[in-house]
């Protein structure tokens, strides 16, 4: 495992994307290419009531200004603080943490299933695989919400040349109904030793990814969350448990875990 | 001059007074690629068991004002394992390494410290006859003098390098436990563990740690920690390790001026992995500015009314 840099730096850009979302762009940090689509960061915003670090995914990494660009939704104290930074602001990070996802074979067809603040991570993969020379027409990239609100940057994605599928529950943004439903359609008609599938979000997505993974056969990971207090191993609150017996450290061994690895 | 910032407890040298707290740096590999574990004078192992335990179920931490809770309930490899597996990376990191030993029988505490007796990167053990999350074990020995004293001197038969005994807050009198565990032969006393406490989510009524209770720990409970590492500091002879809720080194300072030789420094690894690197800076930088030769001056010379 890489070492990990604890470090203050500075938010060069904010953007509200839309609704609740923001995304940051933080940096000069160093050894950004250490970075990998899976890896997340643990914040600290200064002058705050809330003790304890959180979690981000790394959303994208931009190599040439040494920056890194997080996505994350308003949903509680230190997320609204972080709605307020100005760019200049400094914070403390703490990265990259975590293991990273494994890139599938040239030939494989991944299917990804985001959904939330589980997007960013999935979008960094996709443009990973982009900058690698992945066939972007092997990307099935399907994307759930609530509603149209709930689905970002979707000219970003719709650029990579990825085959897009949103799904939002009231309809109001691409095909109505739950993200799993129309996978399960397009797994039915395909070579299932030629597929690959890479999930995060919420954990009903989750939970049904890695159903539809064991059903049919398919590997792949999926990208857990759960509170950490600190994020790099050492005090054993993150733990999920194991298929196998026992338990794994999501920040350590995880986030990223094999489909049916672990017990949801 | 630059300050001294060694220290001596029960004969053995530590590079300087600042320890990681057993529970919250695992057993070094993880805080080694963040810095290098030479900083610290010390690092407290994990509570290592004779058999392994999976620890409870989640959630097993909540978030308090100023502090958590935690019922990790002993999640730890089991001493053959942590022999195996992870004391050698340890033992070439140029950092003491002490290992805080849990059971919930004193024979458990003796055989997991008789193994650990032939481990020559073992400088101490701490033995952690404290801990509020395990219903069987722990807090038991920590809480009854008598038995504080027989686990330690039957810890003693087998162990011959120096042994810290980790006290509760959790009693009715610490002085008491604390004369037990001179008695029974400690060499050294560490204070305190964590705060038994508890939460409770208002939605679904459910406490907020399966264990439905769990251990204070951080800020919040390191006034409560002085006021026993004072108390205990006029009650006994042998050195003090202060622990609770230290996040800096004016933290570190207080408990010297109470009393303590070195500190332990737990919760604030969480929110500041590095942390240590900038006590170990500051607290020279104070004993500069106050002109101190020595971090051994601070001991005890708290000016009370
Ligand atoms: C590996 C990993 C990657 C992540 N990546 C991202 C990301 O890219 N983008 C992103 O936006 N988030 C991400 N998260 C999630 C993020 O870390 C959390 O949402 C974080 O807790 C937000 O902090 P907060 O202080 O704003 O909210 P908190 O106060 O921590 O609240 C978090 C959530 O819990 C709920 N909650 C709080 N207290 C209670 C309670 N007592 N009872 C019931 N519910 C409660 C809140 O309503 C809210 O929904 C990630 C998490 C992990 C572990
Ligand atoms: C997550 C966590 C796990 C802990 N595990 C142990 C343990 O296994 N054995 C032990 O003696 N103390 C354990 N402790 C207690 C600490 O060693 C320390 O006594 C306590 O946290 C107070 O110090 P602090 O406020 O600096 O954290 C743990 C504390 C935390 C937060
Ligand atoms: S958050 Fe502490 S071990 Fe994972």
């Amino acid at each position: 495992m890489t070492k990990s840099t604890c470090r203050d730096t500075f938010v060069i850009h904010k953007k509200k994307l839309q609704n609740d979302y923001y995304s940051l762009v933080l940096g000069p940090l160093r050894k950004i290419n250490h970075c990998q689509p899976g890896h997340f960061i643990h914040l600290q915003v200064p002058h705050t009531d809330v003790m304890f670090r959180r979690a981000f995914s790394i959303a994208s990494i931009f190599p040439e200004q040494n920056a890194l660009e997080i996505i994350f939704k308003v949903v509680g104290r230190m997320t609204r603080q972080m709605s307020t930074l100005k760019t200049g602001d400094t914070v403390n990070i703490l990265y990259p943490l975590g293991k990273s996802f494994t890139l599938p074979r040239k030939s494989e067809t991944s299917i990804m299933v985001a959904g939330g603040v589980g997007f960013p991570p999935l979008m960094f993969l996709t443009e990973h695989m982009m900058k690698r020379g992945y066939d972007p027409k092997t990307i099935h990239f399907f994307y759930g919400g609530r509603t149209s609100a709930d689905i970002l940057c979707r000219s970003r994605l719709k650029r990579t040349g990825v085959l897009f599928h949103p799904v939002t529950e009231d309809g109001s943004f691409g095909r109505q109904g739950l993200v799993t439903e129309p996978i399960e359609e397009f797994i039915k008609f395909r070579k299932k030793d030629k597929l690959r599938l890479y999930a995060c979000g919420p954990e009903g997505m989750l939970k049904a990814a890695n159903n539809l993974g064991l059903q049919y056969h398919i590997p792949g990971q999926l990208s857990l969350e759960a509170p950490m207090p600190c994020g790099i191993g050492v005090c054993l609150g993150c733990v999920v448990p194991l298929t196998a017996g026992g338990y794994a450290r999501v920040c350590a061994e995880g986030p990223v875990f094999e489909v049916g690895e672990v017990v949801l | 001059m630059t300050p001294d910032l060694k220290v001596t407890i029960a004969g053995v040298e530590f590079a300087n007074p600042i320890m990681t707290a057993s529970g919250c740096c695992g057993y070094g590999e993880e805080l080694h690629r963040v810095f290098p574990l030479k900083t610290l004078g010390a690092l407290v192992t994990k509570s290592i068991t004779l058999h392994p335990r999976s620890g409870h179920p989640v959630p097993r931490t909540a978030e308090t004002a100023s502090g958590m809770l935690n019922a990790i309930g002993l999640a730890n490899v089991g001493v053959d394992a942590f022999i195996k597996d992870k004391l050698p990376f340890l033992e070439d990191k140029q950092t003491r390494v002490i290992v805080n030993v849990a059971g919930s029988k004193i024979q458990e505490y003796v055989d997991v410290c008789a193994r650990l007796e032939d481990c020559p990167p073992v400088d101490m053990v701490e033995l952690n006859i404290s801990c509020p999350n395990v219903d069987e074990g722990g807090m038991e020995f920590g809480s009854n003098a008598a038995l504080t004293e027989k686990t330690i001197a039957s810890v003693k038969k087998v162990f011959t390098k120096p042994l810290i005994a980790k006290l509760s807050p959790n009693v009715t009198d610490i002085v008491e436990i604390a004369r037990a565990a001179e008695q029974g032969g400690a060499e050294v006393l560490s204070l305190i563990n964590s705060v038994v406490g508890a939460a409770i989510d208002i939605n679904t009524w459910q406490p907020k740690l399966t264990n439905n209770k769990g251990g204070l720990t951080g800020p919040a409970i390191k006034p409560i920690a002085l006021a026993k590492v004072d108390a205990v500091y006029n009650a006994c002879t042998v050195p003090i390790i202060g622990i609770g809720g230290i996040t800096c080194a004016a933290d570190v300072v207080e408990f010297m001026l109470c009393g303590a030789t070195a500190v332990q420094v737990g919760t604030a690894l969480f929110i500041e992995p590095d942390v240590p690197v900038k006590i170990v800076k500051d607290l020279k930088t104070y004993l500069k500015q106050k002109g101190l030769a020595s971090v051994a001056n601070l001991r005890g010379k708290v000016r009370k009314y």
